[in-house]
Formats: C-alpha cells, structure tokens, sequence
C-alpha cells in the first residue's frame, strides 16, 4: 500500500535527514514510526503527502508514483492528524470534520450523514458539538476531532504525527484505546510517529525504528523487543524488553504453546481469565503471597500458571521468532 | 540570486532613483534656493522648530514616564485601564485639532504651540510606558520578590530595563509626530519651519514650498533614525537576545 | 461655549456639508488603500526580501510629516496642473494607509499558527483555499486593526489637506485662522474630533464583527 524505496533526503545539500530507507506498509497496517528527536521520522512522514519533498528514491502509494500524481489530489486522499491537532479555530466543529468532504465538493446531505456516522465513531454527541469551536474543547475532545476529520473523506490513508502527544497520560491512554477500536472498525493504512516505545508497542502492527535518518529495525513488536537487531535497537527499547514484551500476549496465546501447572489446592488462590494479558498476570504473581494463579475460562479450570511458564512461554517466542 | 531577492532590489532601486531625480529636479530648477539665500531666516526657523520640538518633547518625557510608572503600580491598578483607554482615545483626536484647541483657549503664539505638542507628546510616551512595563513577565517579578527585593529594586533592577525599549519607542513616536505637528505650528503663530510651507501654499510659490518642506521631511526621518539608535541602545543585550530568538521561533 | 453652540447652529448646514466631503475623501482613500495594502500584504509573505524593503519603505513615508508631503507633492503635481486639491490629498491618504495595512495584513497572514498551515496543506488546500478558508478569516482581527488606524490617521491629515484645498472639515480650522475666527476654528477641531472617535468606534465594533466566533483573543 505505501511503500518506500531506496528513499533519501538532503536538507541544504549537507544534512542528511533520511538515507535509503526501504519500507512496505501493507494495506490495512498500522506502522509506528519511532526513535529520537532529529531521526527523521517526522520527515519520513511528511514525504507521503509531500509536505516535503524528497532527495532521491521513490513512494509508490497503491502501485502509483507519487511523483506522478497532483500534490492536492495525493493529499486529499490521505487522512492526516498532527500534535494539538491543527484544527482551523475560525471554523464550527462541523465545518471543521467536514472540510475535506466540502473541498471535494460532497452534496450538503452526504456531509450531514457522514459528519453523524464520525461522530458517533469517535463517540461524541454531534449535535451538541456541530456549532462548537475548537477552542470550546478540552484537549482530548479537539485531538478526536481531528481524527474524524482526517477520516471524514475515508481516505485508506492516514498519516498521524505525534498524534496523542500533547496529551496528559489518562487522556492519552484512552485515546489510544479509542484509536484502536476505531481502527479495527475501519481498517485503514496508517503510519503514525510516535516518541513513546509503550504506545508502540500497544499500537503497532509493525515498528519502524530510525536513528540519523537510517532505519535501524523494522519488525513486529515481538521481534522488535524479543530480539533487537543491534545495540542501539536494544538500548532504545529499553531494559525492560522482556516485561515489555509480555503486553504482546494473553494467557490464550500461552496455554497454546505450553502446559499450565497441574491443578493443586486452589482455595486461597485468585482465579484469572484467559484473555488476561501475560503483563497483567505477571504482576499479580508479583502480588505478595501469589506464587500461582487459576486460569479459567467461563467458570471452567484450566490449570495454573505461575512464573516458570510464563518464562518457558516467552523463551518458546524467542526461539520461535529466530 | 532568486527573483525574490531580484524584485526586492528592483524596488529599492526605483525608489532610489526617485529621490535622485526629486533632488536633481529641485536643485536644477533652485528649488531649494531659499535655504541658502536666506540661510539666517532658514537657521532662526529650524531653531524654532526644533525648540518647539524638544521643549514639548522633553516635558512630556518628564511627565508622562512617572505617571507610567505611578499607574502601573498596584494601588493604581484600579484607575490604570482608565488611563490606557483615554490615551488610545486621546491620540485618535487629529494633531491639528490639538493645535486648533490650544488656540481656542490660549490664544496666538509659540507658548500655545508648545503646549498643544506637549499635551500631544504625553499620550504616546505614556502608553509606551504602561505597555512596557505591564509586559513585563510576572514569573521573573515574582522571583525577584522571593529572593527579597524591595518594590525599589524590582522597577530599577527589572522593571525599567525591561521597559526601556518601549518606553524609547513611545518617546521616538511622539518626537517625530512632533516634527510634523511643529510645522503646523505657524497657524497658531508658533514659527517653525511651516512658515516657509504655508508661505508656498498661499503665494503659490515652489521655491519656498520646497525649501520649507525638504528640511522638515528630512528632520523627521533624521530623527526617526537617531532615536531608533538610542532605541536598541538602552535594551539590555540579553533581551535583544530574547526578542530575536522568539521571533525566529515565530 | 455659548458662541460656539451658537456658531455650529447657525451653520449646522455647512458643517454636515464638510463632514460629508470629509468622509468622502477618507472612504475613497481607504477604500483605494484596501485595494493595494491587503493583496500586497498577502503577497508579501511569500517574498520575505521584498516585505523587508517594503515595509522599511512605508515606515519612512508614515514618518514624514503631512504638511511636508504636500510641500513636496504640489510643486510635483502642478507640473500636470492638479498641484491643490482632491489629487494631492487622495494620494497621500493613500500613502499614510500603505504602513498600517500592508504591515497588519503581512503579520496577520505570518502569524497564522504553522501548525494550522501545516494541517491546511496536509489536508490538500491549495494556497488559495488556504488563504481564503483559513489564513485570512484567521487574521481578520488584525487587518481590521490596520484599516482601523489607517482611518483614524486619515481623518487627521485630511483636515490638513483643507489648506491645500481638498475642502473638508479642516475649511473651518482654514478659515477660522485666517479670519481670527476662534469659535470656527474651535468648531473644527471638535467637530473633526469627534470625527476621529466616533470612526474608531464604529471601526472597532467592526472589527469584532469580522472577527470569526471561533478565535478567542
């Protein structure tokens, strides 16, 4: 869907933002784009709607250059969401969500209907914010208007740059949660830059990790932190790769791969679903007393899991990734 | 070079050209004849004019930077939006109507003239003084008042430094308004310059036309430079700093 | 203070008279100044070398006086006969707009958030519609400002312009000075002045009519 070839980019004939990065995202894929300030991320992100132009290398957006295609027709096929979401503080709610549909030159019905279905996708009530501005909002109302109003023309593109980082940390989770629901609703590509390795992990279907205008690792988030490919990608992720990892997976995903414990006396022991993420589990086990908990699935024992699995689990993954 | 640059320099240069021809052209015909033939009378009326300028000029700066600074502190805080508002509605009044009113109730002479251009000197340095030191932050206040400076200390030491550009630029406003309004001055029989202008207009004789306002038009900008220089030279360095480097970031 | 009530009623209708071909004069020369100002404003923003020059310019015209300009203007002007006059005053109105409003419309356009540019141009606008949609309803405040103080300006120096014959309130003052008529001359000055305030007002209630809801100050 968006693929990168042999893609560079020089600032002022000296500083070399992006070297030869090769990149597919595929159709319906979410890729994070992520690594320190000045990697080129952003750049990397701004080369797709041509906000920047690049050095050398190709873009090729569903099988087509986009060298050949006009800028502003490229653009108004890609949803596009930035930091404190740059929403026009001259223009209502509505009018705001509904500018690329009216840039199109939807009929006025079409834009009522579709401004209703985003509203109620991003789970605010539209007619109570139809004649609101922006600055009326809080700032985690405005950052879901300008997810609806990148996804207003239902472009299969979006392109989201620091989309939640303004935000404090609750807003900024929900979000996030929000983002995913709405994503699997409605299955775009997207490529999102983010700074933060956990709302990577928790977001990603891929990880693309930059360092100087190089990519260093681009891979699922298992592999991503299951086996960084060098130092710098080790480093990156942080120490607690292996705790991180662990957000990756449920305790359905465990119990296909390994045998829980037998089961033993289980009466002063918590019981815990099977779609409990292993991270979860972990730190109950951690709880004072737990050496071991139950697993159930609806209301049914299936055995117990204590910490020697879940590490035999997670040593399976990492053979299992090589 | 880009055509940007190219166009920029194509208009500097038309420009250029028009004042050198506008020289050429008076200079050839003796326009400005009178300045050396009469260079007495020329010199009694720039002194004039320049008298009337910084007399009114310097009052007003005496007057208006304490009452700035009065307003602003905090047992006038009540009464300083009062003051703002009738220094932006002061200045709306057209100079001449000032000139005018001064003579209505002073009557004809220079002491009219002077005080009209004082009167209308006060509103602009006033404003600039407020504006300067209301734009002050409040967090770099605060700090001073937590490591113990006294009221005092806080306007010599921060207040003023930080205000000393606008207050200068409030000063540089009204003396160059004043260079214009002096010329006016010769309705009211103040002298000045404008007697050779208004001379031009009723006889309708160029020569003193130009002769009167090349050097008015030449004494406004003069000044308008100068005081521009004094301007960057009372900022304090670390706030030029401060001030280029937001407005890069802008 | 009685003769002057008595002097304005007397001739109220001369007055209004003046007033009228005051206004005239200052509306042509806004509206003329508009015309040249904002586009010039927007175009400067995409040429930061000629706003440079430009608005230096304007600055050194704002700072010579009025009385001197016109000095300088009707010998010029005489040589195609329109030394006094409509002409002289209506060009340098223009002239004094030029600063306020070039200058206002550039920084109103430069000052849009980059971020809102940003989005506007992710989003596919092309620069017009950008201009149009968000730059300009977004910087209306301050260009209201700019035309707001070039008017006021303008009210002031075509009073001036009465002594080289352009009419307006400023015949009053004119004459007043030149019959030692102190209640006309002091009729002008109120009458002018409250000219000027009464167009600030007006203006500024303006301005925040054209300013979009949605921007809070």
């Amino acid at each position: 869907m968006i693929q990168f070839k042999q893609v560079s980019k020089v600032y002022n004939d000296e500083v070399q933002a992006l070297r030869g990065i090769n990149l597919h995202v595929k159709e319906g894929e979410m890729a994070i784009l992520i690594g320190p300030s000045g990697c080129g991320k952003t750049t990397l992100l701004r080369l797709v709607n041509q906000l920047e132009t690049m050095t050398s290398g190709e873009i090729i957006l569903h099988k087509e250059n986009i060298k050949q295609i006009d800028k502003i027709k490229v653009r108004r096929q890609i949803g596009y969401v930035i930091q404190s979401n740059g929403l026009f503080p001259n223009m209502t709610i509505e009018k705001n969500v509904m500018i690329v549909p009216d840039l199109l030159g939807w009929d006025r019905e079409k834009q009522k209907k579709r401004f209703h279905y985003l509203m109620e996708l991003i789970g605010m009530n539209p007619d109570e914010y139809r004649r609101r501005y922006p600055h009326e909002l809080s700032g985690g109302q405005q950052q879901r208007i300008g997810v609806a109003r990148a996804l207003a023309a239902d472009p299969p593109i979006m392109l989201m740059d620091e989309p939640f980082g303004a935000l404090d940390p609750i807003i900024r989770l929900r979000l996030q949660e929000e983002f995913l629901q709405i994503q699997r609703e409605v299955r775009k590509t997207v490529l999102f830059v983010s700074h933060d390795m956990d709302e990577a992990v928790k977001m990603g279907d891929k990880i693309v990790l930059m360092r100087n205008g190089e990519m260093m690792q681009a891979d699922t988030p298992a592999k991503i932190l299951l086996h960084p490919k060098n130092h710098f990608v080790e480093e990156f992720v942080g120490e607690d790769r292996i705790l991180k990892s662990l957000k990756l997976y449920t305790l359905r995903d465990l119990v296909k791969e390994v045998n829980l414990c037998s089961i033993t006396d289980i009466n002063d022991k918590p019981s815990i679903n099977l779609d409990a993420s292993l991270h979860h589990v972990f730190s109950m086990l951690l709880h004072q007393g737990y050496q071991q908990l139950a697993v159930v699935e609806q209301d049914k024992l299936l055995g117990m899991v204590d910490i020697s699995v879940i590490e035999q689990f997670i040593r399976l993954e990492q053979q299992k990734l090589l | 070079m880009s055509w940007n640059k190219r166009i920029a320099i194509i208009v500097k240069l038309f420009f250029s050209i028009i004042v050198i021809v506008f020289f050429y052209w008076a200079i050839t015909n003796n326009m400005l004849s009178h300045i050396t033939n009469e260079a007495t009378e020329f010199l009694a009326l720039l002194k004039q004019h320049i008298t009337i300028i910084f007399i009114s000029g310097g009052l007003a700066v005496l007057i208006a930077v304490p009452l700035g600074i009065l307003v602003t502190r905090p047992m006038f805080k009540k009464v300083d939006w009062l003051i703002v508002n009738m220094a932006n509605l002061g200045q709306t009044i057209p100079s001449l109507a000032v000139l005018a009113l001064a003579m209505g109730i002073l009557g004809i002479g220079i002491k009219a003239a002077i005080v009209a251009l004082f009167i209308y000197s006060l509103l602009p340095i006033l404003q600039n003084t407020i504006a300067g030191l209301e734009s002050v932050n409040k967090q770099t206040i605060d700090a001073a008042e937590g490591m113990g400076l006294t009221s005092l200390q806080i306007l010599w030491k921060i207040e003023l430094p930080h205000a000393a550009y606008s207050i200068m630029a409030g000063i540089r406003t009204a003396l160059v308004i004043n260079v214009g309004t002096a010329a006016l001055a010769y309705l009211i029989g103040g002298g000045g310059l404008g007697v050779w202008i208004f001379t031009g207009i009723q006889m309708f004789d160029h020569t003193y036309l130009i002769s009167g306002a090349v050097p008015v038009t030449v004494l406004a900008i003069a000044m308008d430079y100068l005081l521009k220089g004094v301007q960057m030279m009372v900022d304090p360095k670390g706030l030029r700093l401060a001030r280029k480097i937001q407005h890069m970031e802008e | 203070m009685e003769s002057l009530l008595n002097f304005i009623n007397q001739n109220a209708e001369q007055i209004i008279q003046y007033t009228i071909e005051h206004i005239e004069l200052v509306s042509i020369a806004i509206i003329i100044s508009i015309l040249i100002g904002v586009p010039l404003g927007v175009y400067l923003t995409t040429n930061q070398a000629l706003a440079e020059t430009i608005l230096h310019l304007a600055s050194i015209i704002m700072t010579i006086p009025s009385i001197a300009l016109f000095g300088i203007m009707i010998p010029l002007l005489s040589i195609i006969d329109q030394g006094i006059g409509f002409l002289p005053a209506l060009i340098a109105l223009i002239l004094y707009s030029q600063l306020p409003i070039i200058r206002n419309t550039y920084t109103a356009i430069n000052n849009v958030d980059p971020k809102i540019r940003d989005a506007a141009k992710g989003i596919g606008m092309t620069t017009f519609q950008r201009l149009i949609r968000v730059e300009i309803p977004n910087g209306m405040p301050l260009i209201m400002a700019g035309i707001r103080t070039a008017t006021v300006l303008n009210i002031g120096i075509a009073t001036i312009a009465a002594f080289i014959g352009s009419g307006g309130i400023g015949v009053l003052i004119n004459q007043g000075i030149s019959r030692s008529n102190h209640t006309m001359v002091l009729a002008g000055a109120i009458v002018v002045s409250i000219l000027a305030i009464v167009a600030d007002l007006i203006l500024k209630f303006v301005q925040v009519k054209f300013t979009p809801k949605g921007i809070n100050n």
